[in-house]
């Protein structure tokens, strides 16, 4: 199967290259793994994260995500390739002036969509993650576990190739995490979306193993 | 958000052009209400006085005739006739532009460096002292227009930093999800037309108001003597040409400093 992330002597670094985060890593992640990234605070897994989006570029190496050079893409493809993307926050990142259902078919938003399929598909999401009842409230009238719900159900909302998640059930209680890592694995096994998940705590709700990477002293090893 | 500094621009902006016309106005009449007036031992022609200076401006005779008779009247021995030809010549002349005190005098000096040219009256107290009283009204008057622009571009910059503060996350957000510039500010540039239409809208009626209804009532005669340039189409044009410009690059502005999400 085909590499969906490809890193090779990847350098990312903060500051105009003068805080090395990541140095020489090399790691590939192929279409419909699910992959844990863990490490120590302050290890560089966000950063990381971010780069996978294309928020930072590489200071060195290079990386291609879906078959795409991040070193040299343009405005127009990031905003393509982001578009197929789901990235989920541990701060959830939902805009707070919007409802909850408008919230989670942002991305059909920007593609475009008519209102019609926002509306059927803002339905069938909030359905699978238990909201149905807070479809017209607002993010700030909804408790930490359901935001993030909001959260997943909106990087979900366009079937993704990639999911990016950062600490997505980082302080949440059991139930929504379990309803979060459910969906995540469905979107895997199901949907065949390749999955990568930041957490430093790996949770034991999964009968197959996954594969993990670790960052330590600035490189990305394989956890076995 | 943007109404009040808007508003303040146009009204600033539409002032001064009502204010220009008016004072043009004003400038145009005190010229031809202001004259010199030339006593020549002979007849001198227009394209005579033209070229003594080029802002010497419709000439005119004064006819005699009557001085004559009541002359010849008064002698007795005398004809009329006589007393004509014995008469020195009489001119007024106007200024094509209005002049200070010193170039009227140069040009009384010019005239009368003509041998020909017994006697220039150029009325100089009354014409300095409108003058003056002009120019002080035409000062005051844009000290307070670039006032009241300064204030409104404060305004404006501070309302793009709340707008900033209110729609740097959605925007963030958004673009984290691969929208487009268009799509992130499409909100803001819809707002702002909303805010550029609202406030042409308040400014034009305003000066409508002025026009059309407070004019006539005020019993100012300059107001309503001069009530067409008040407000013309022309100038709601202009309002809303300069409104759009304004919002448009402070959407842009806005737009383009809300980067990419940083944590
Ligand atoms: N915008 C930034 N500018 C400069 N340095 C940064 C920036 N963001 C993060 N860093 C630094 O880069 C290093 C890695 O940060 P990062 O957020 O990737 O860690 P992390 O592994 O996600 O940690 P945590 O588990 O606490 O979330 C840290 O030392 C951090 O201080
Ligand atoms: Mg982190």
């Amino acid at each position: 199967m085909s590499n969906v992330i490809s890193a090779s002597n990847l350098t990312l670094a903060y500051d105009n290259g003068k805080k090395e985060v990541i140095k020489n890593a090399n790691f590939q992640v192929k279409k419909g793994e699910f992959v844990f990234i863990t490490g120590p605070s302050g290890s560089g897994k966000s950063t990381l994260l971010k780069s996978l989006y294309g928020a930072i570029k590489p200071t060195d190496g290079s990386l291609i995500v879906g078959g795409l050079d991040l070193n040299h893409i343009s405005k127009r493809k990031l905003q393509e390739l982001r578009s197929h993307m789901g990235i989920i926050f541990q701060d959830y990142k939902l805009i707070n002036e919007w409802t909850v259902a408008k919230n989670v078919v942002l991305p059909l938003i920007i593609a475009g969509y008519s209102t019609d399929i926002q509306q059927t598909q803002a339905q069938k999401l909030l359905r699978h993650v238990k909201l149905t009842e807070q479809a017209n409230r607002y993010p700030l009238e909804l408790s930490g576990g359901e935001q993030q719900r909001v959260g997943v159900a909106r990087a979900l909302s366009k079937n993704p190739f990639l999911i990016l998640a950062d600490e997505p059930t980082g302080n949440l209680d059991e139930y929504s995490s379990s309803v979060i890592w459910d969906l995540m694995e469905n979107a895997c096994v199901q949907l065949g979306a390749t999955v990568v998940v930041v957490t430093h705590r790996i949770p034991h709700i999964f009968n197959t193993p996954h594969r993990r990477l670790i960052i330590e002293n600035r490189g990305i090893y394989e956890v076995h | 958000m943007f109404i009040l500094p808007l508003v303040a621009i146009l009204l600033g902006i539409e002032f001064s052009l009502v204010f220009n016309r008016v004072t043009h106005d004003y400038e145009e009449k005190l010229k031809a209400n202001y004259s010199i007036l030339v006593v020549s031992k002979r007849a001198i022609s227009n394209e005579e006085f033209f070229s003594i200076d080029p802002q010497i401006a419709d000439p005119k005779p004064i006819k005699k005739g009557s001085i004559a008779k009541e002359i010849a009247k008064n002698i007795g021995s005398v004809s009329t006739k006589e007393v004509l030809k014995s008469l020195p010549y009489f001119y007024t002349i106007h200024l094509s532009n209005y002049l200070s005190s010193e170039e009227v005098e140069h040009i009384r000096k010019k005239l009368l460096a003509y041998s020909y040219i017994k006697k220039v009256e150029t009325f100089g107290e009354s014409h300095s002292s409108k003058y003056n009283l002009f120019i002080f009204l035409k000062v005051i008057f844009w000290v307070f227009v670039s006032l009241i622009s300064l204030v409104s571009i404060f305004l404006i910059i501070k309302q793009m930093e709340v707008w900033q503060m209110a729609h740097k996350e959605r925007m963030q957000i958004m673009e984290v999800f691969g929208a487009s510039v268009m799509l992130r500010s499409g909100v803001l540039f819809r707002m702002g037309i909303i805010d550029a239409i609202i406030s042409t809208i308040i400014s034009a009626g305003l000066f409508a108001g002025i026009k059309y209804k407070w004019a006539d009532e005020s019993g100012i005669d300059l107001l309503i003597e001069k009530k067409d340039i008040l407000f013309t189409t022309q100038d709601l044009i202009m309002m809303i040409g300069v409104a759009l410009v304004i919002v448009i690059i402070a959407v842009i502005i806005v737009t383009f400093s809300n980067r990419e999400i940083r944590e």
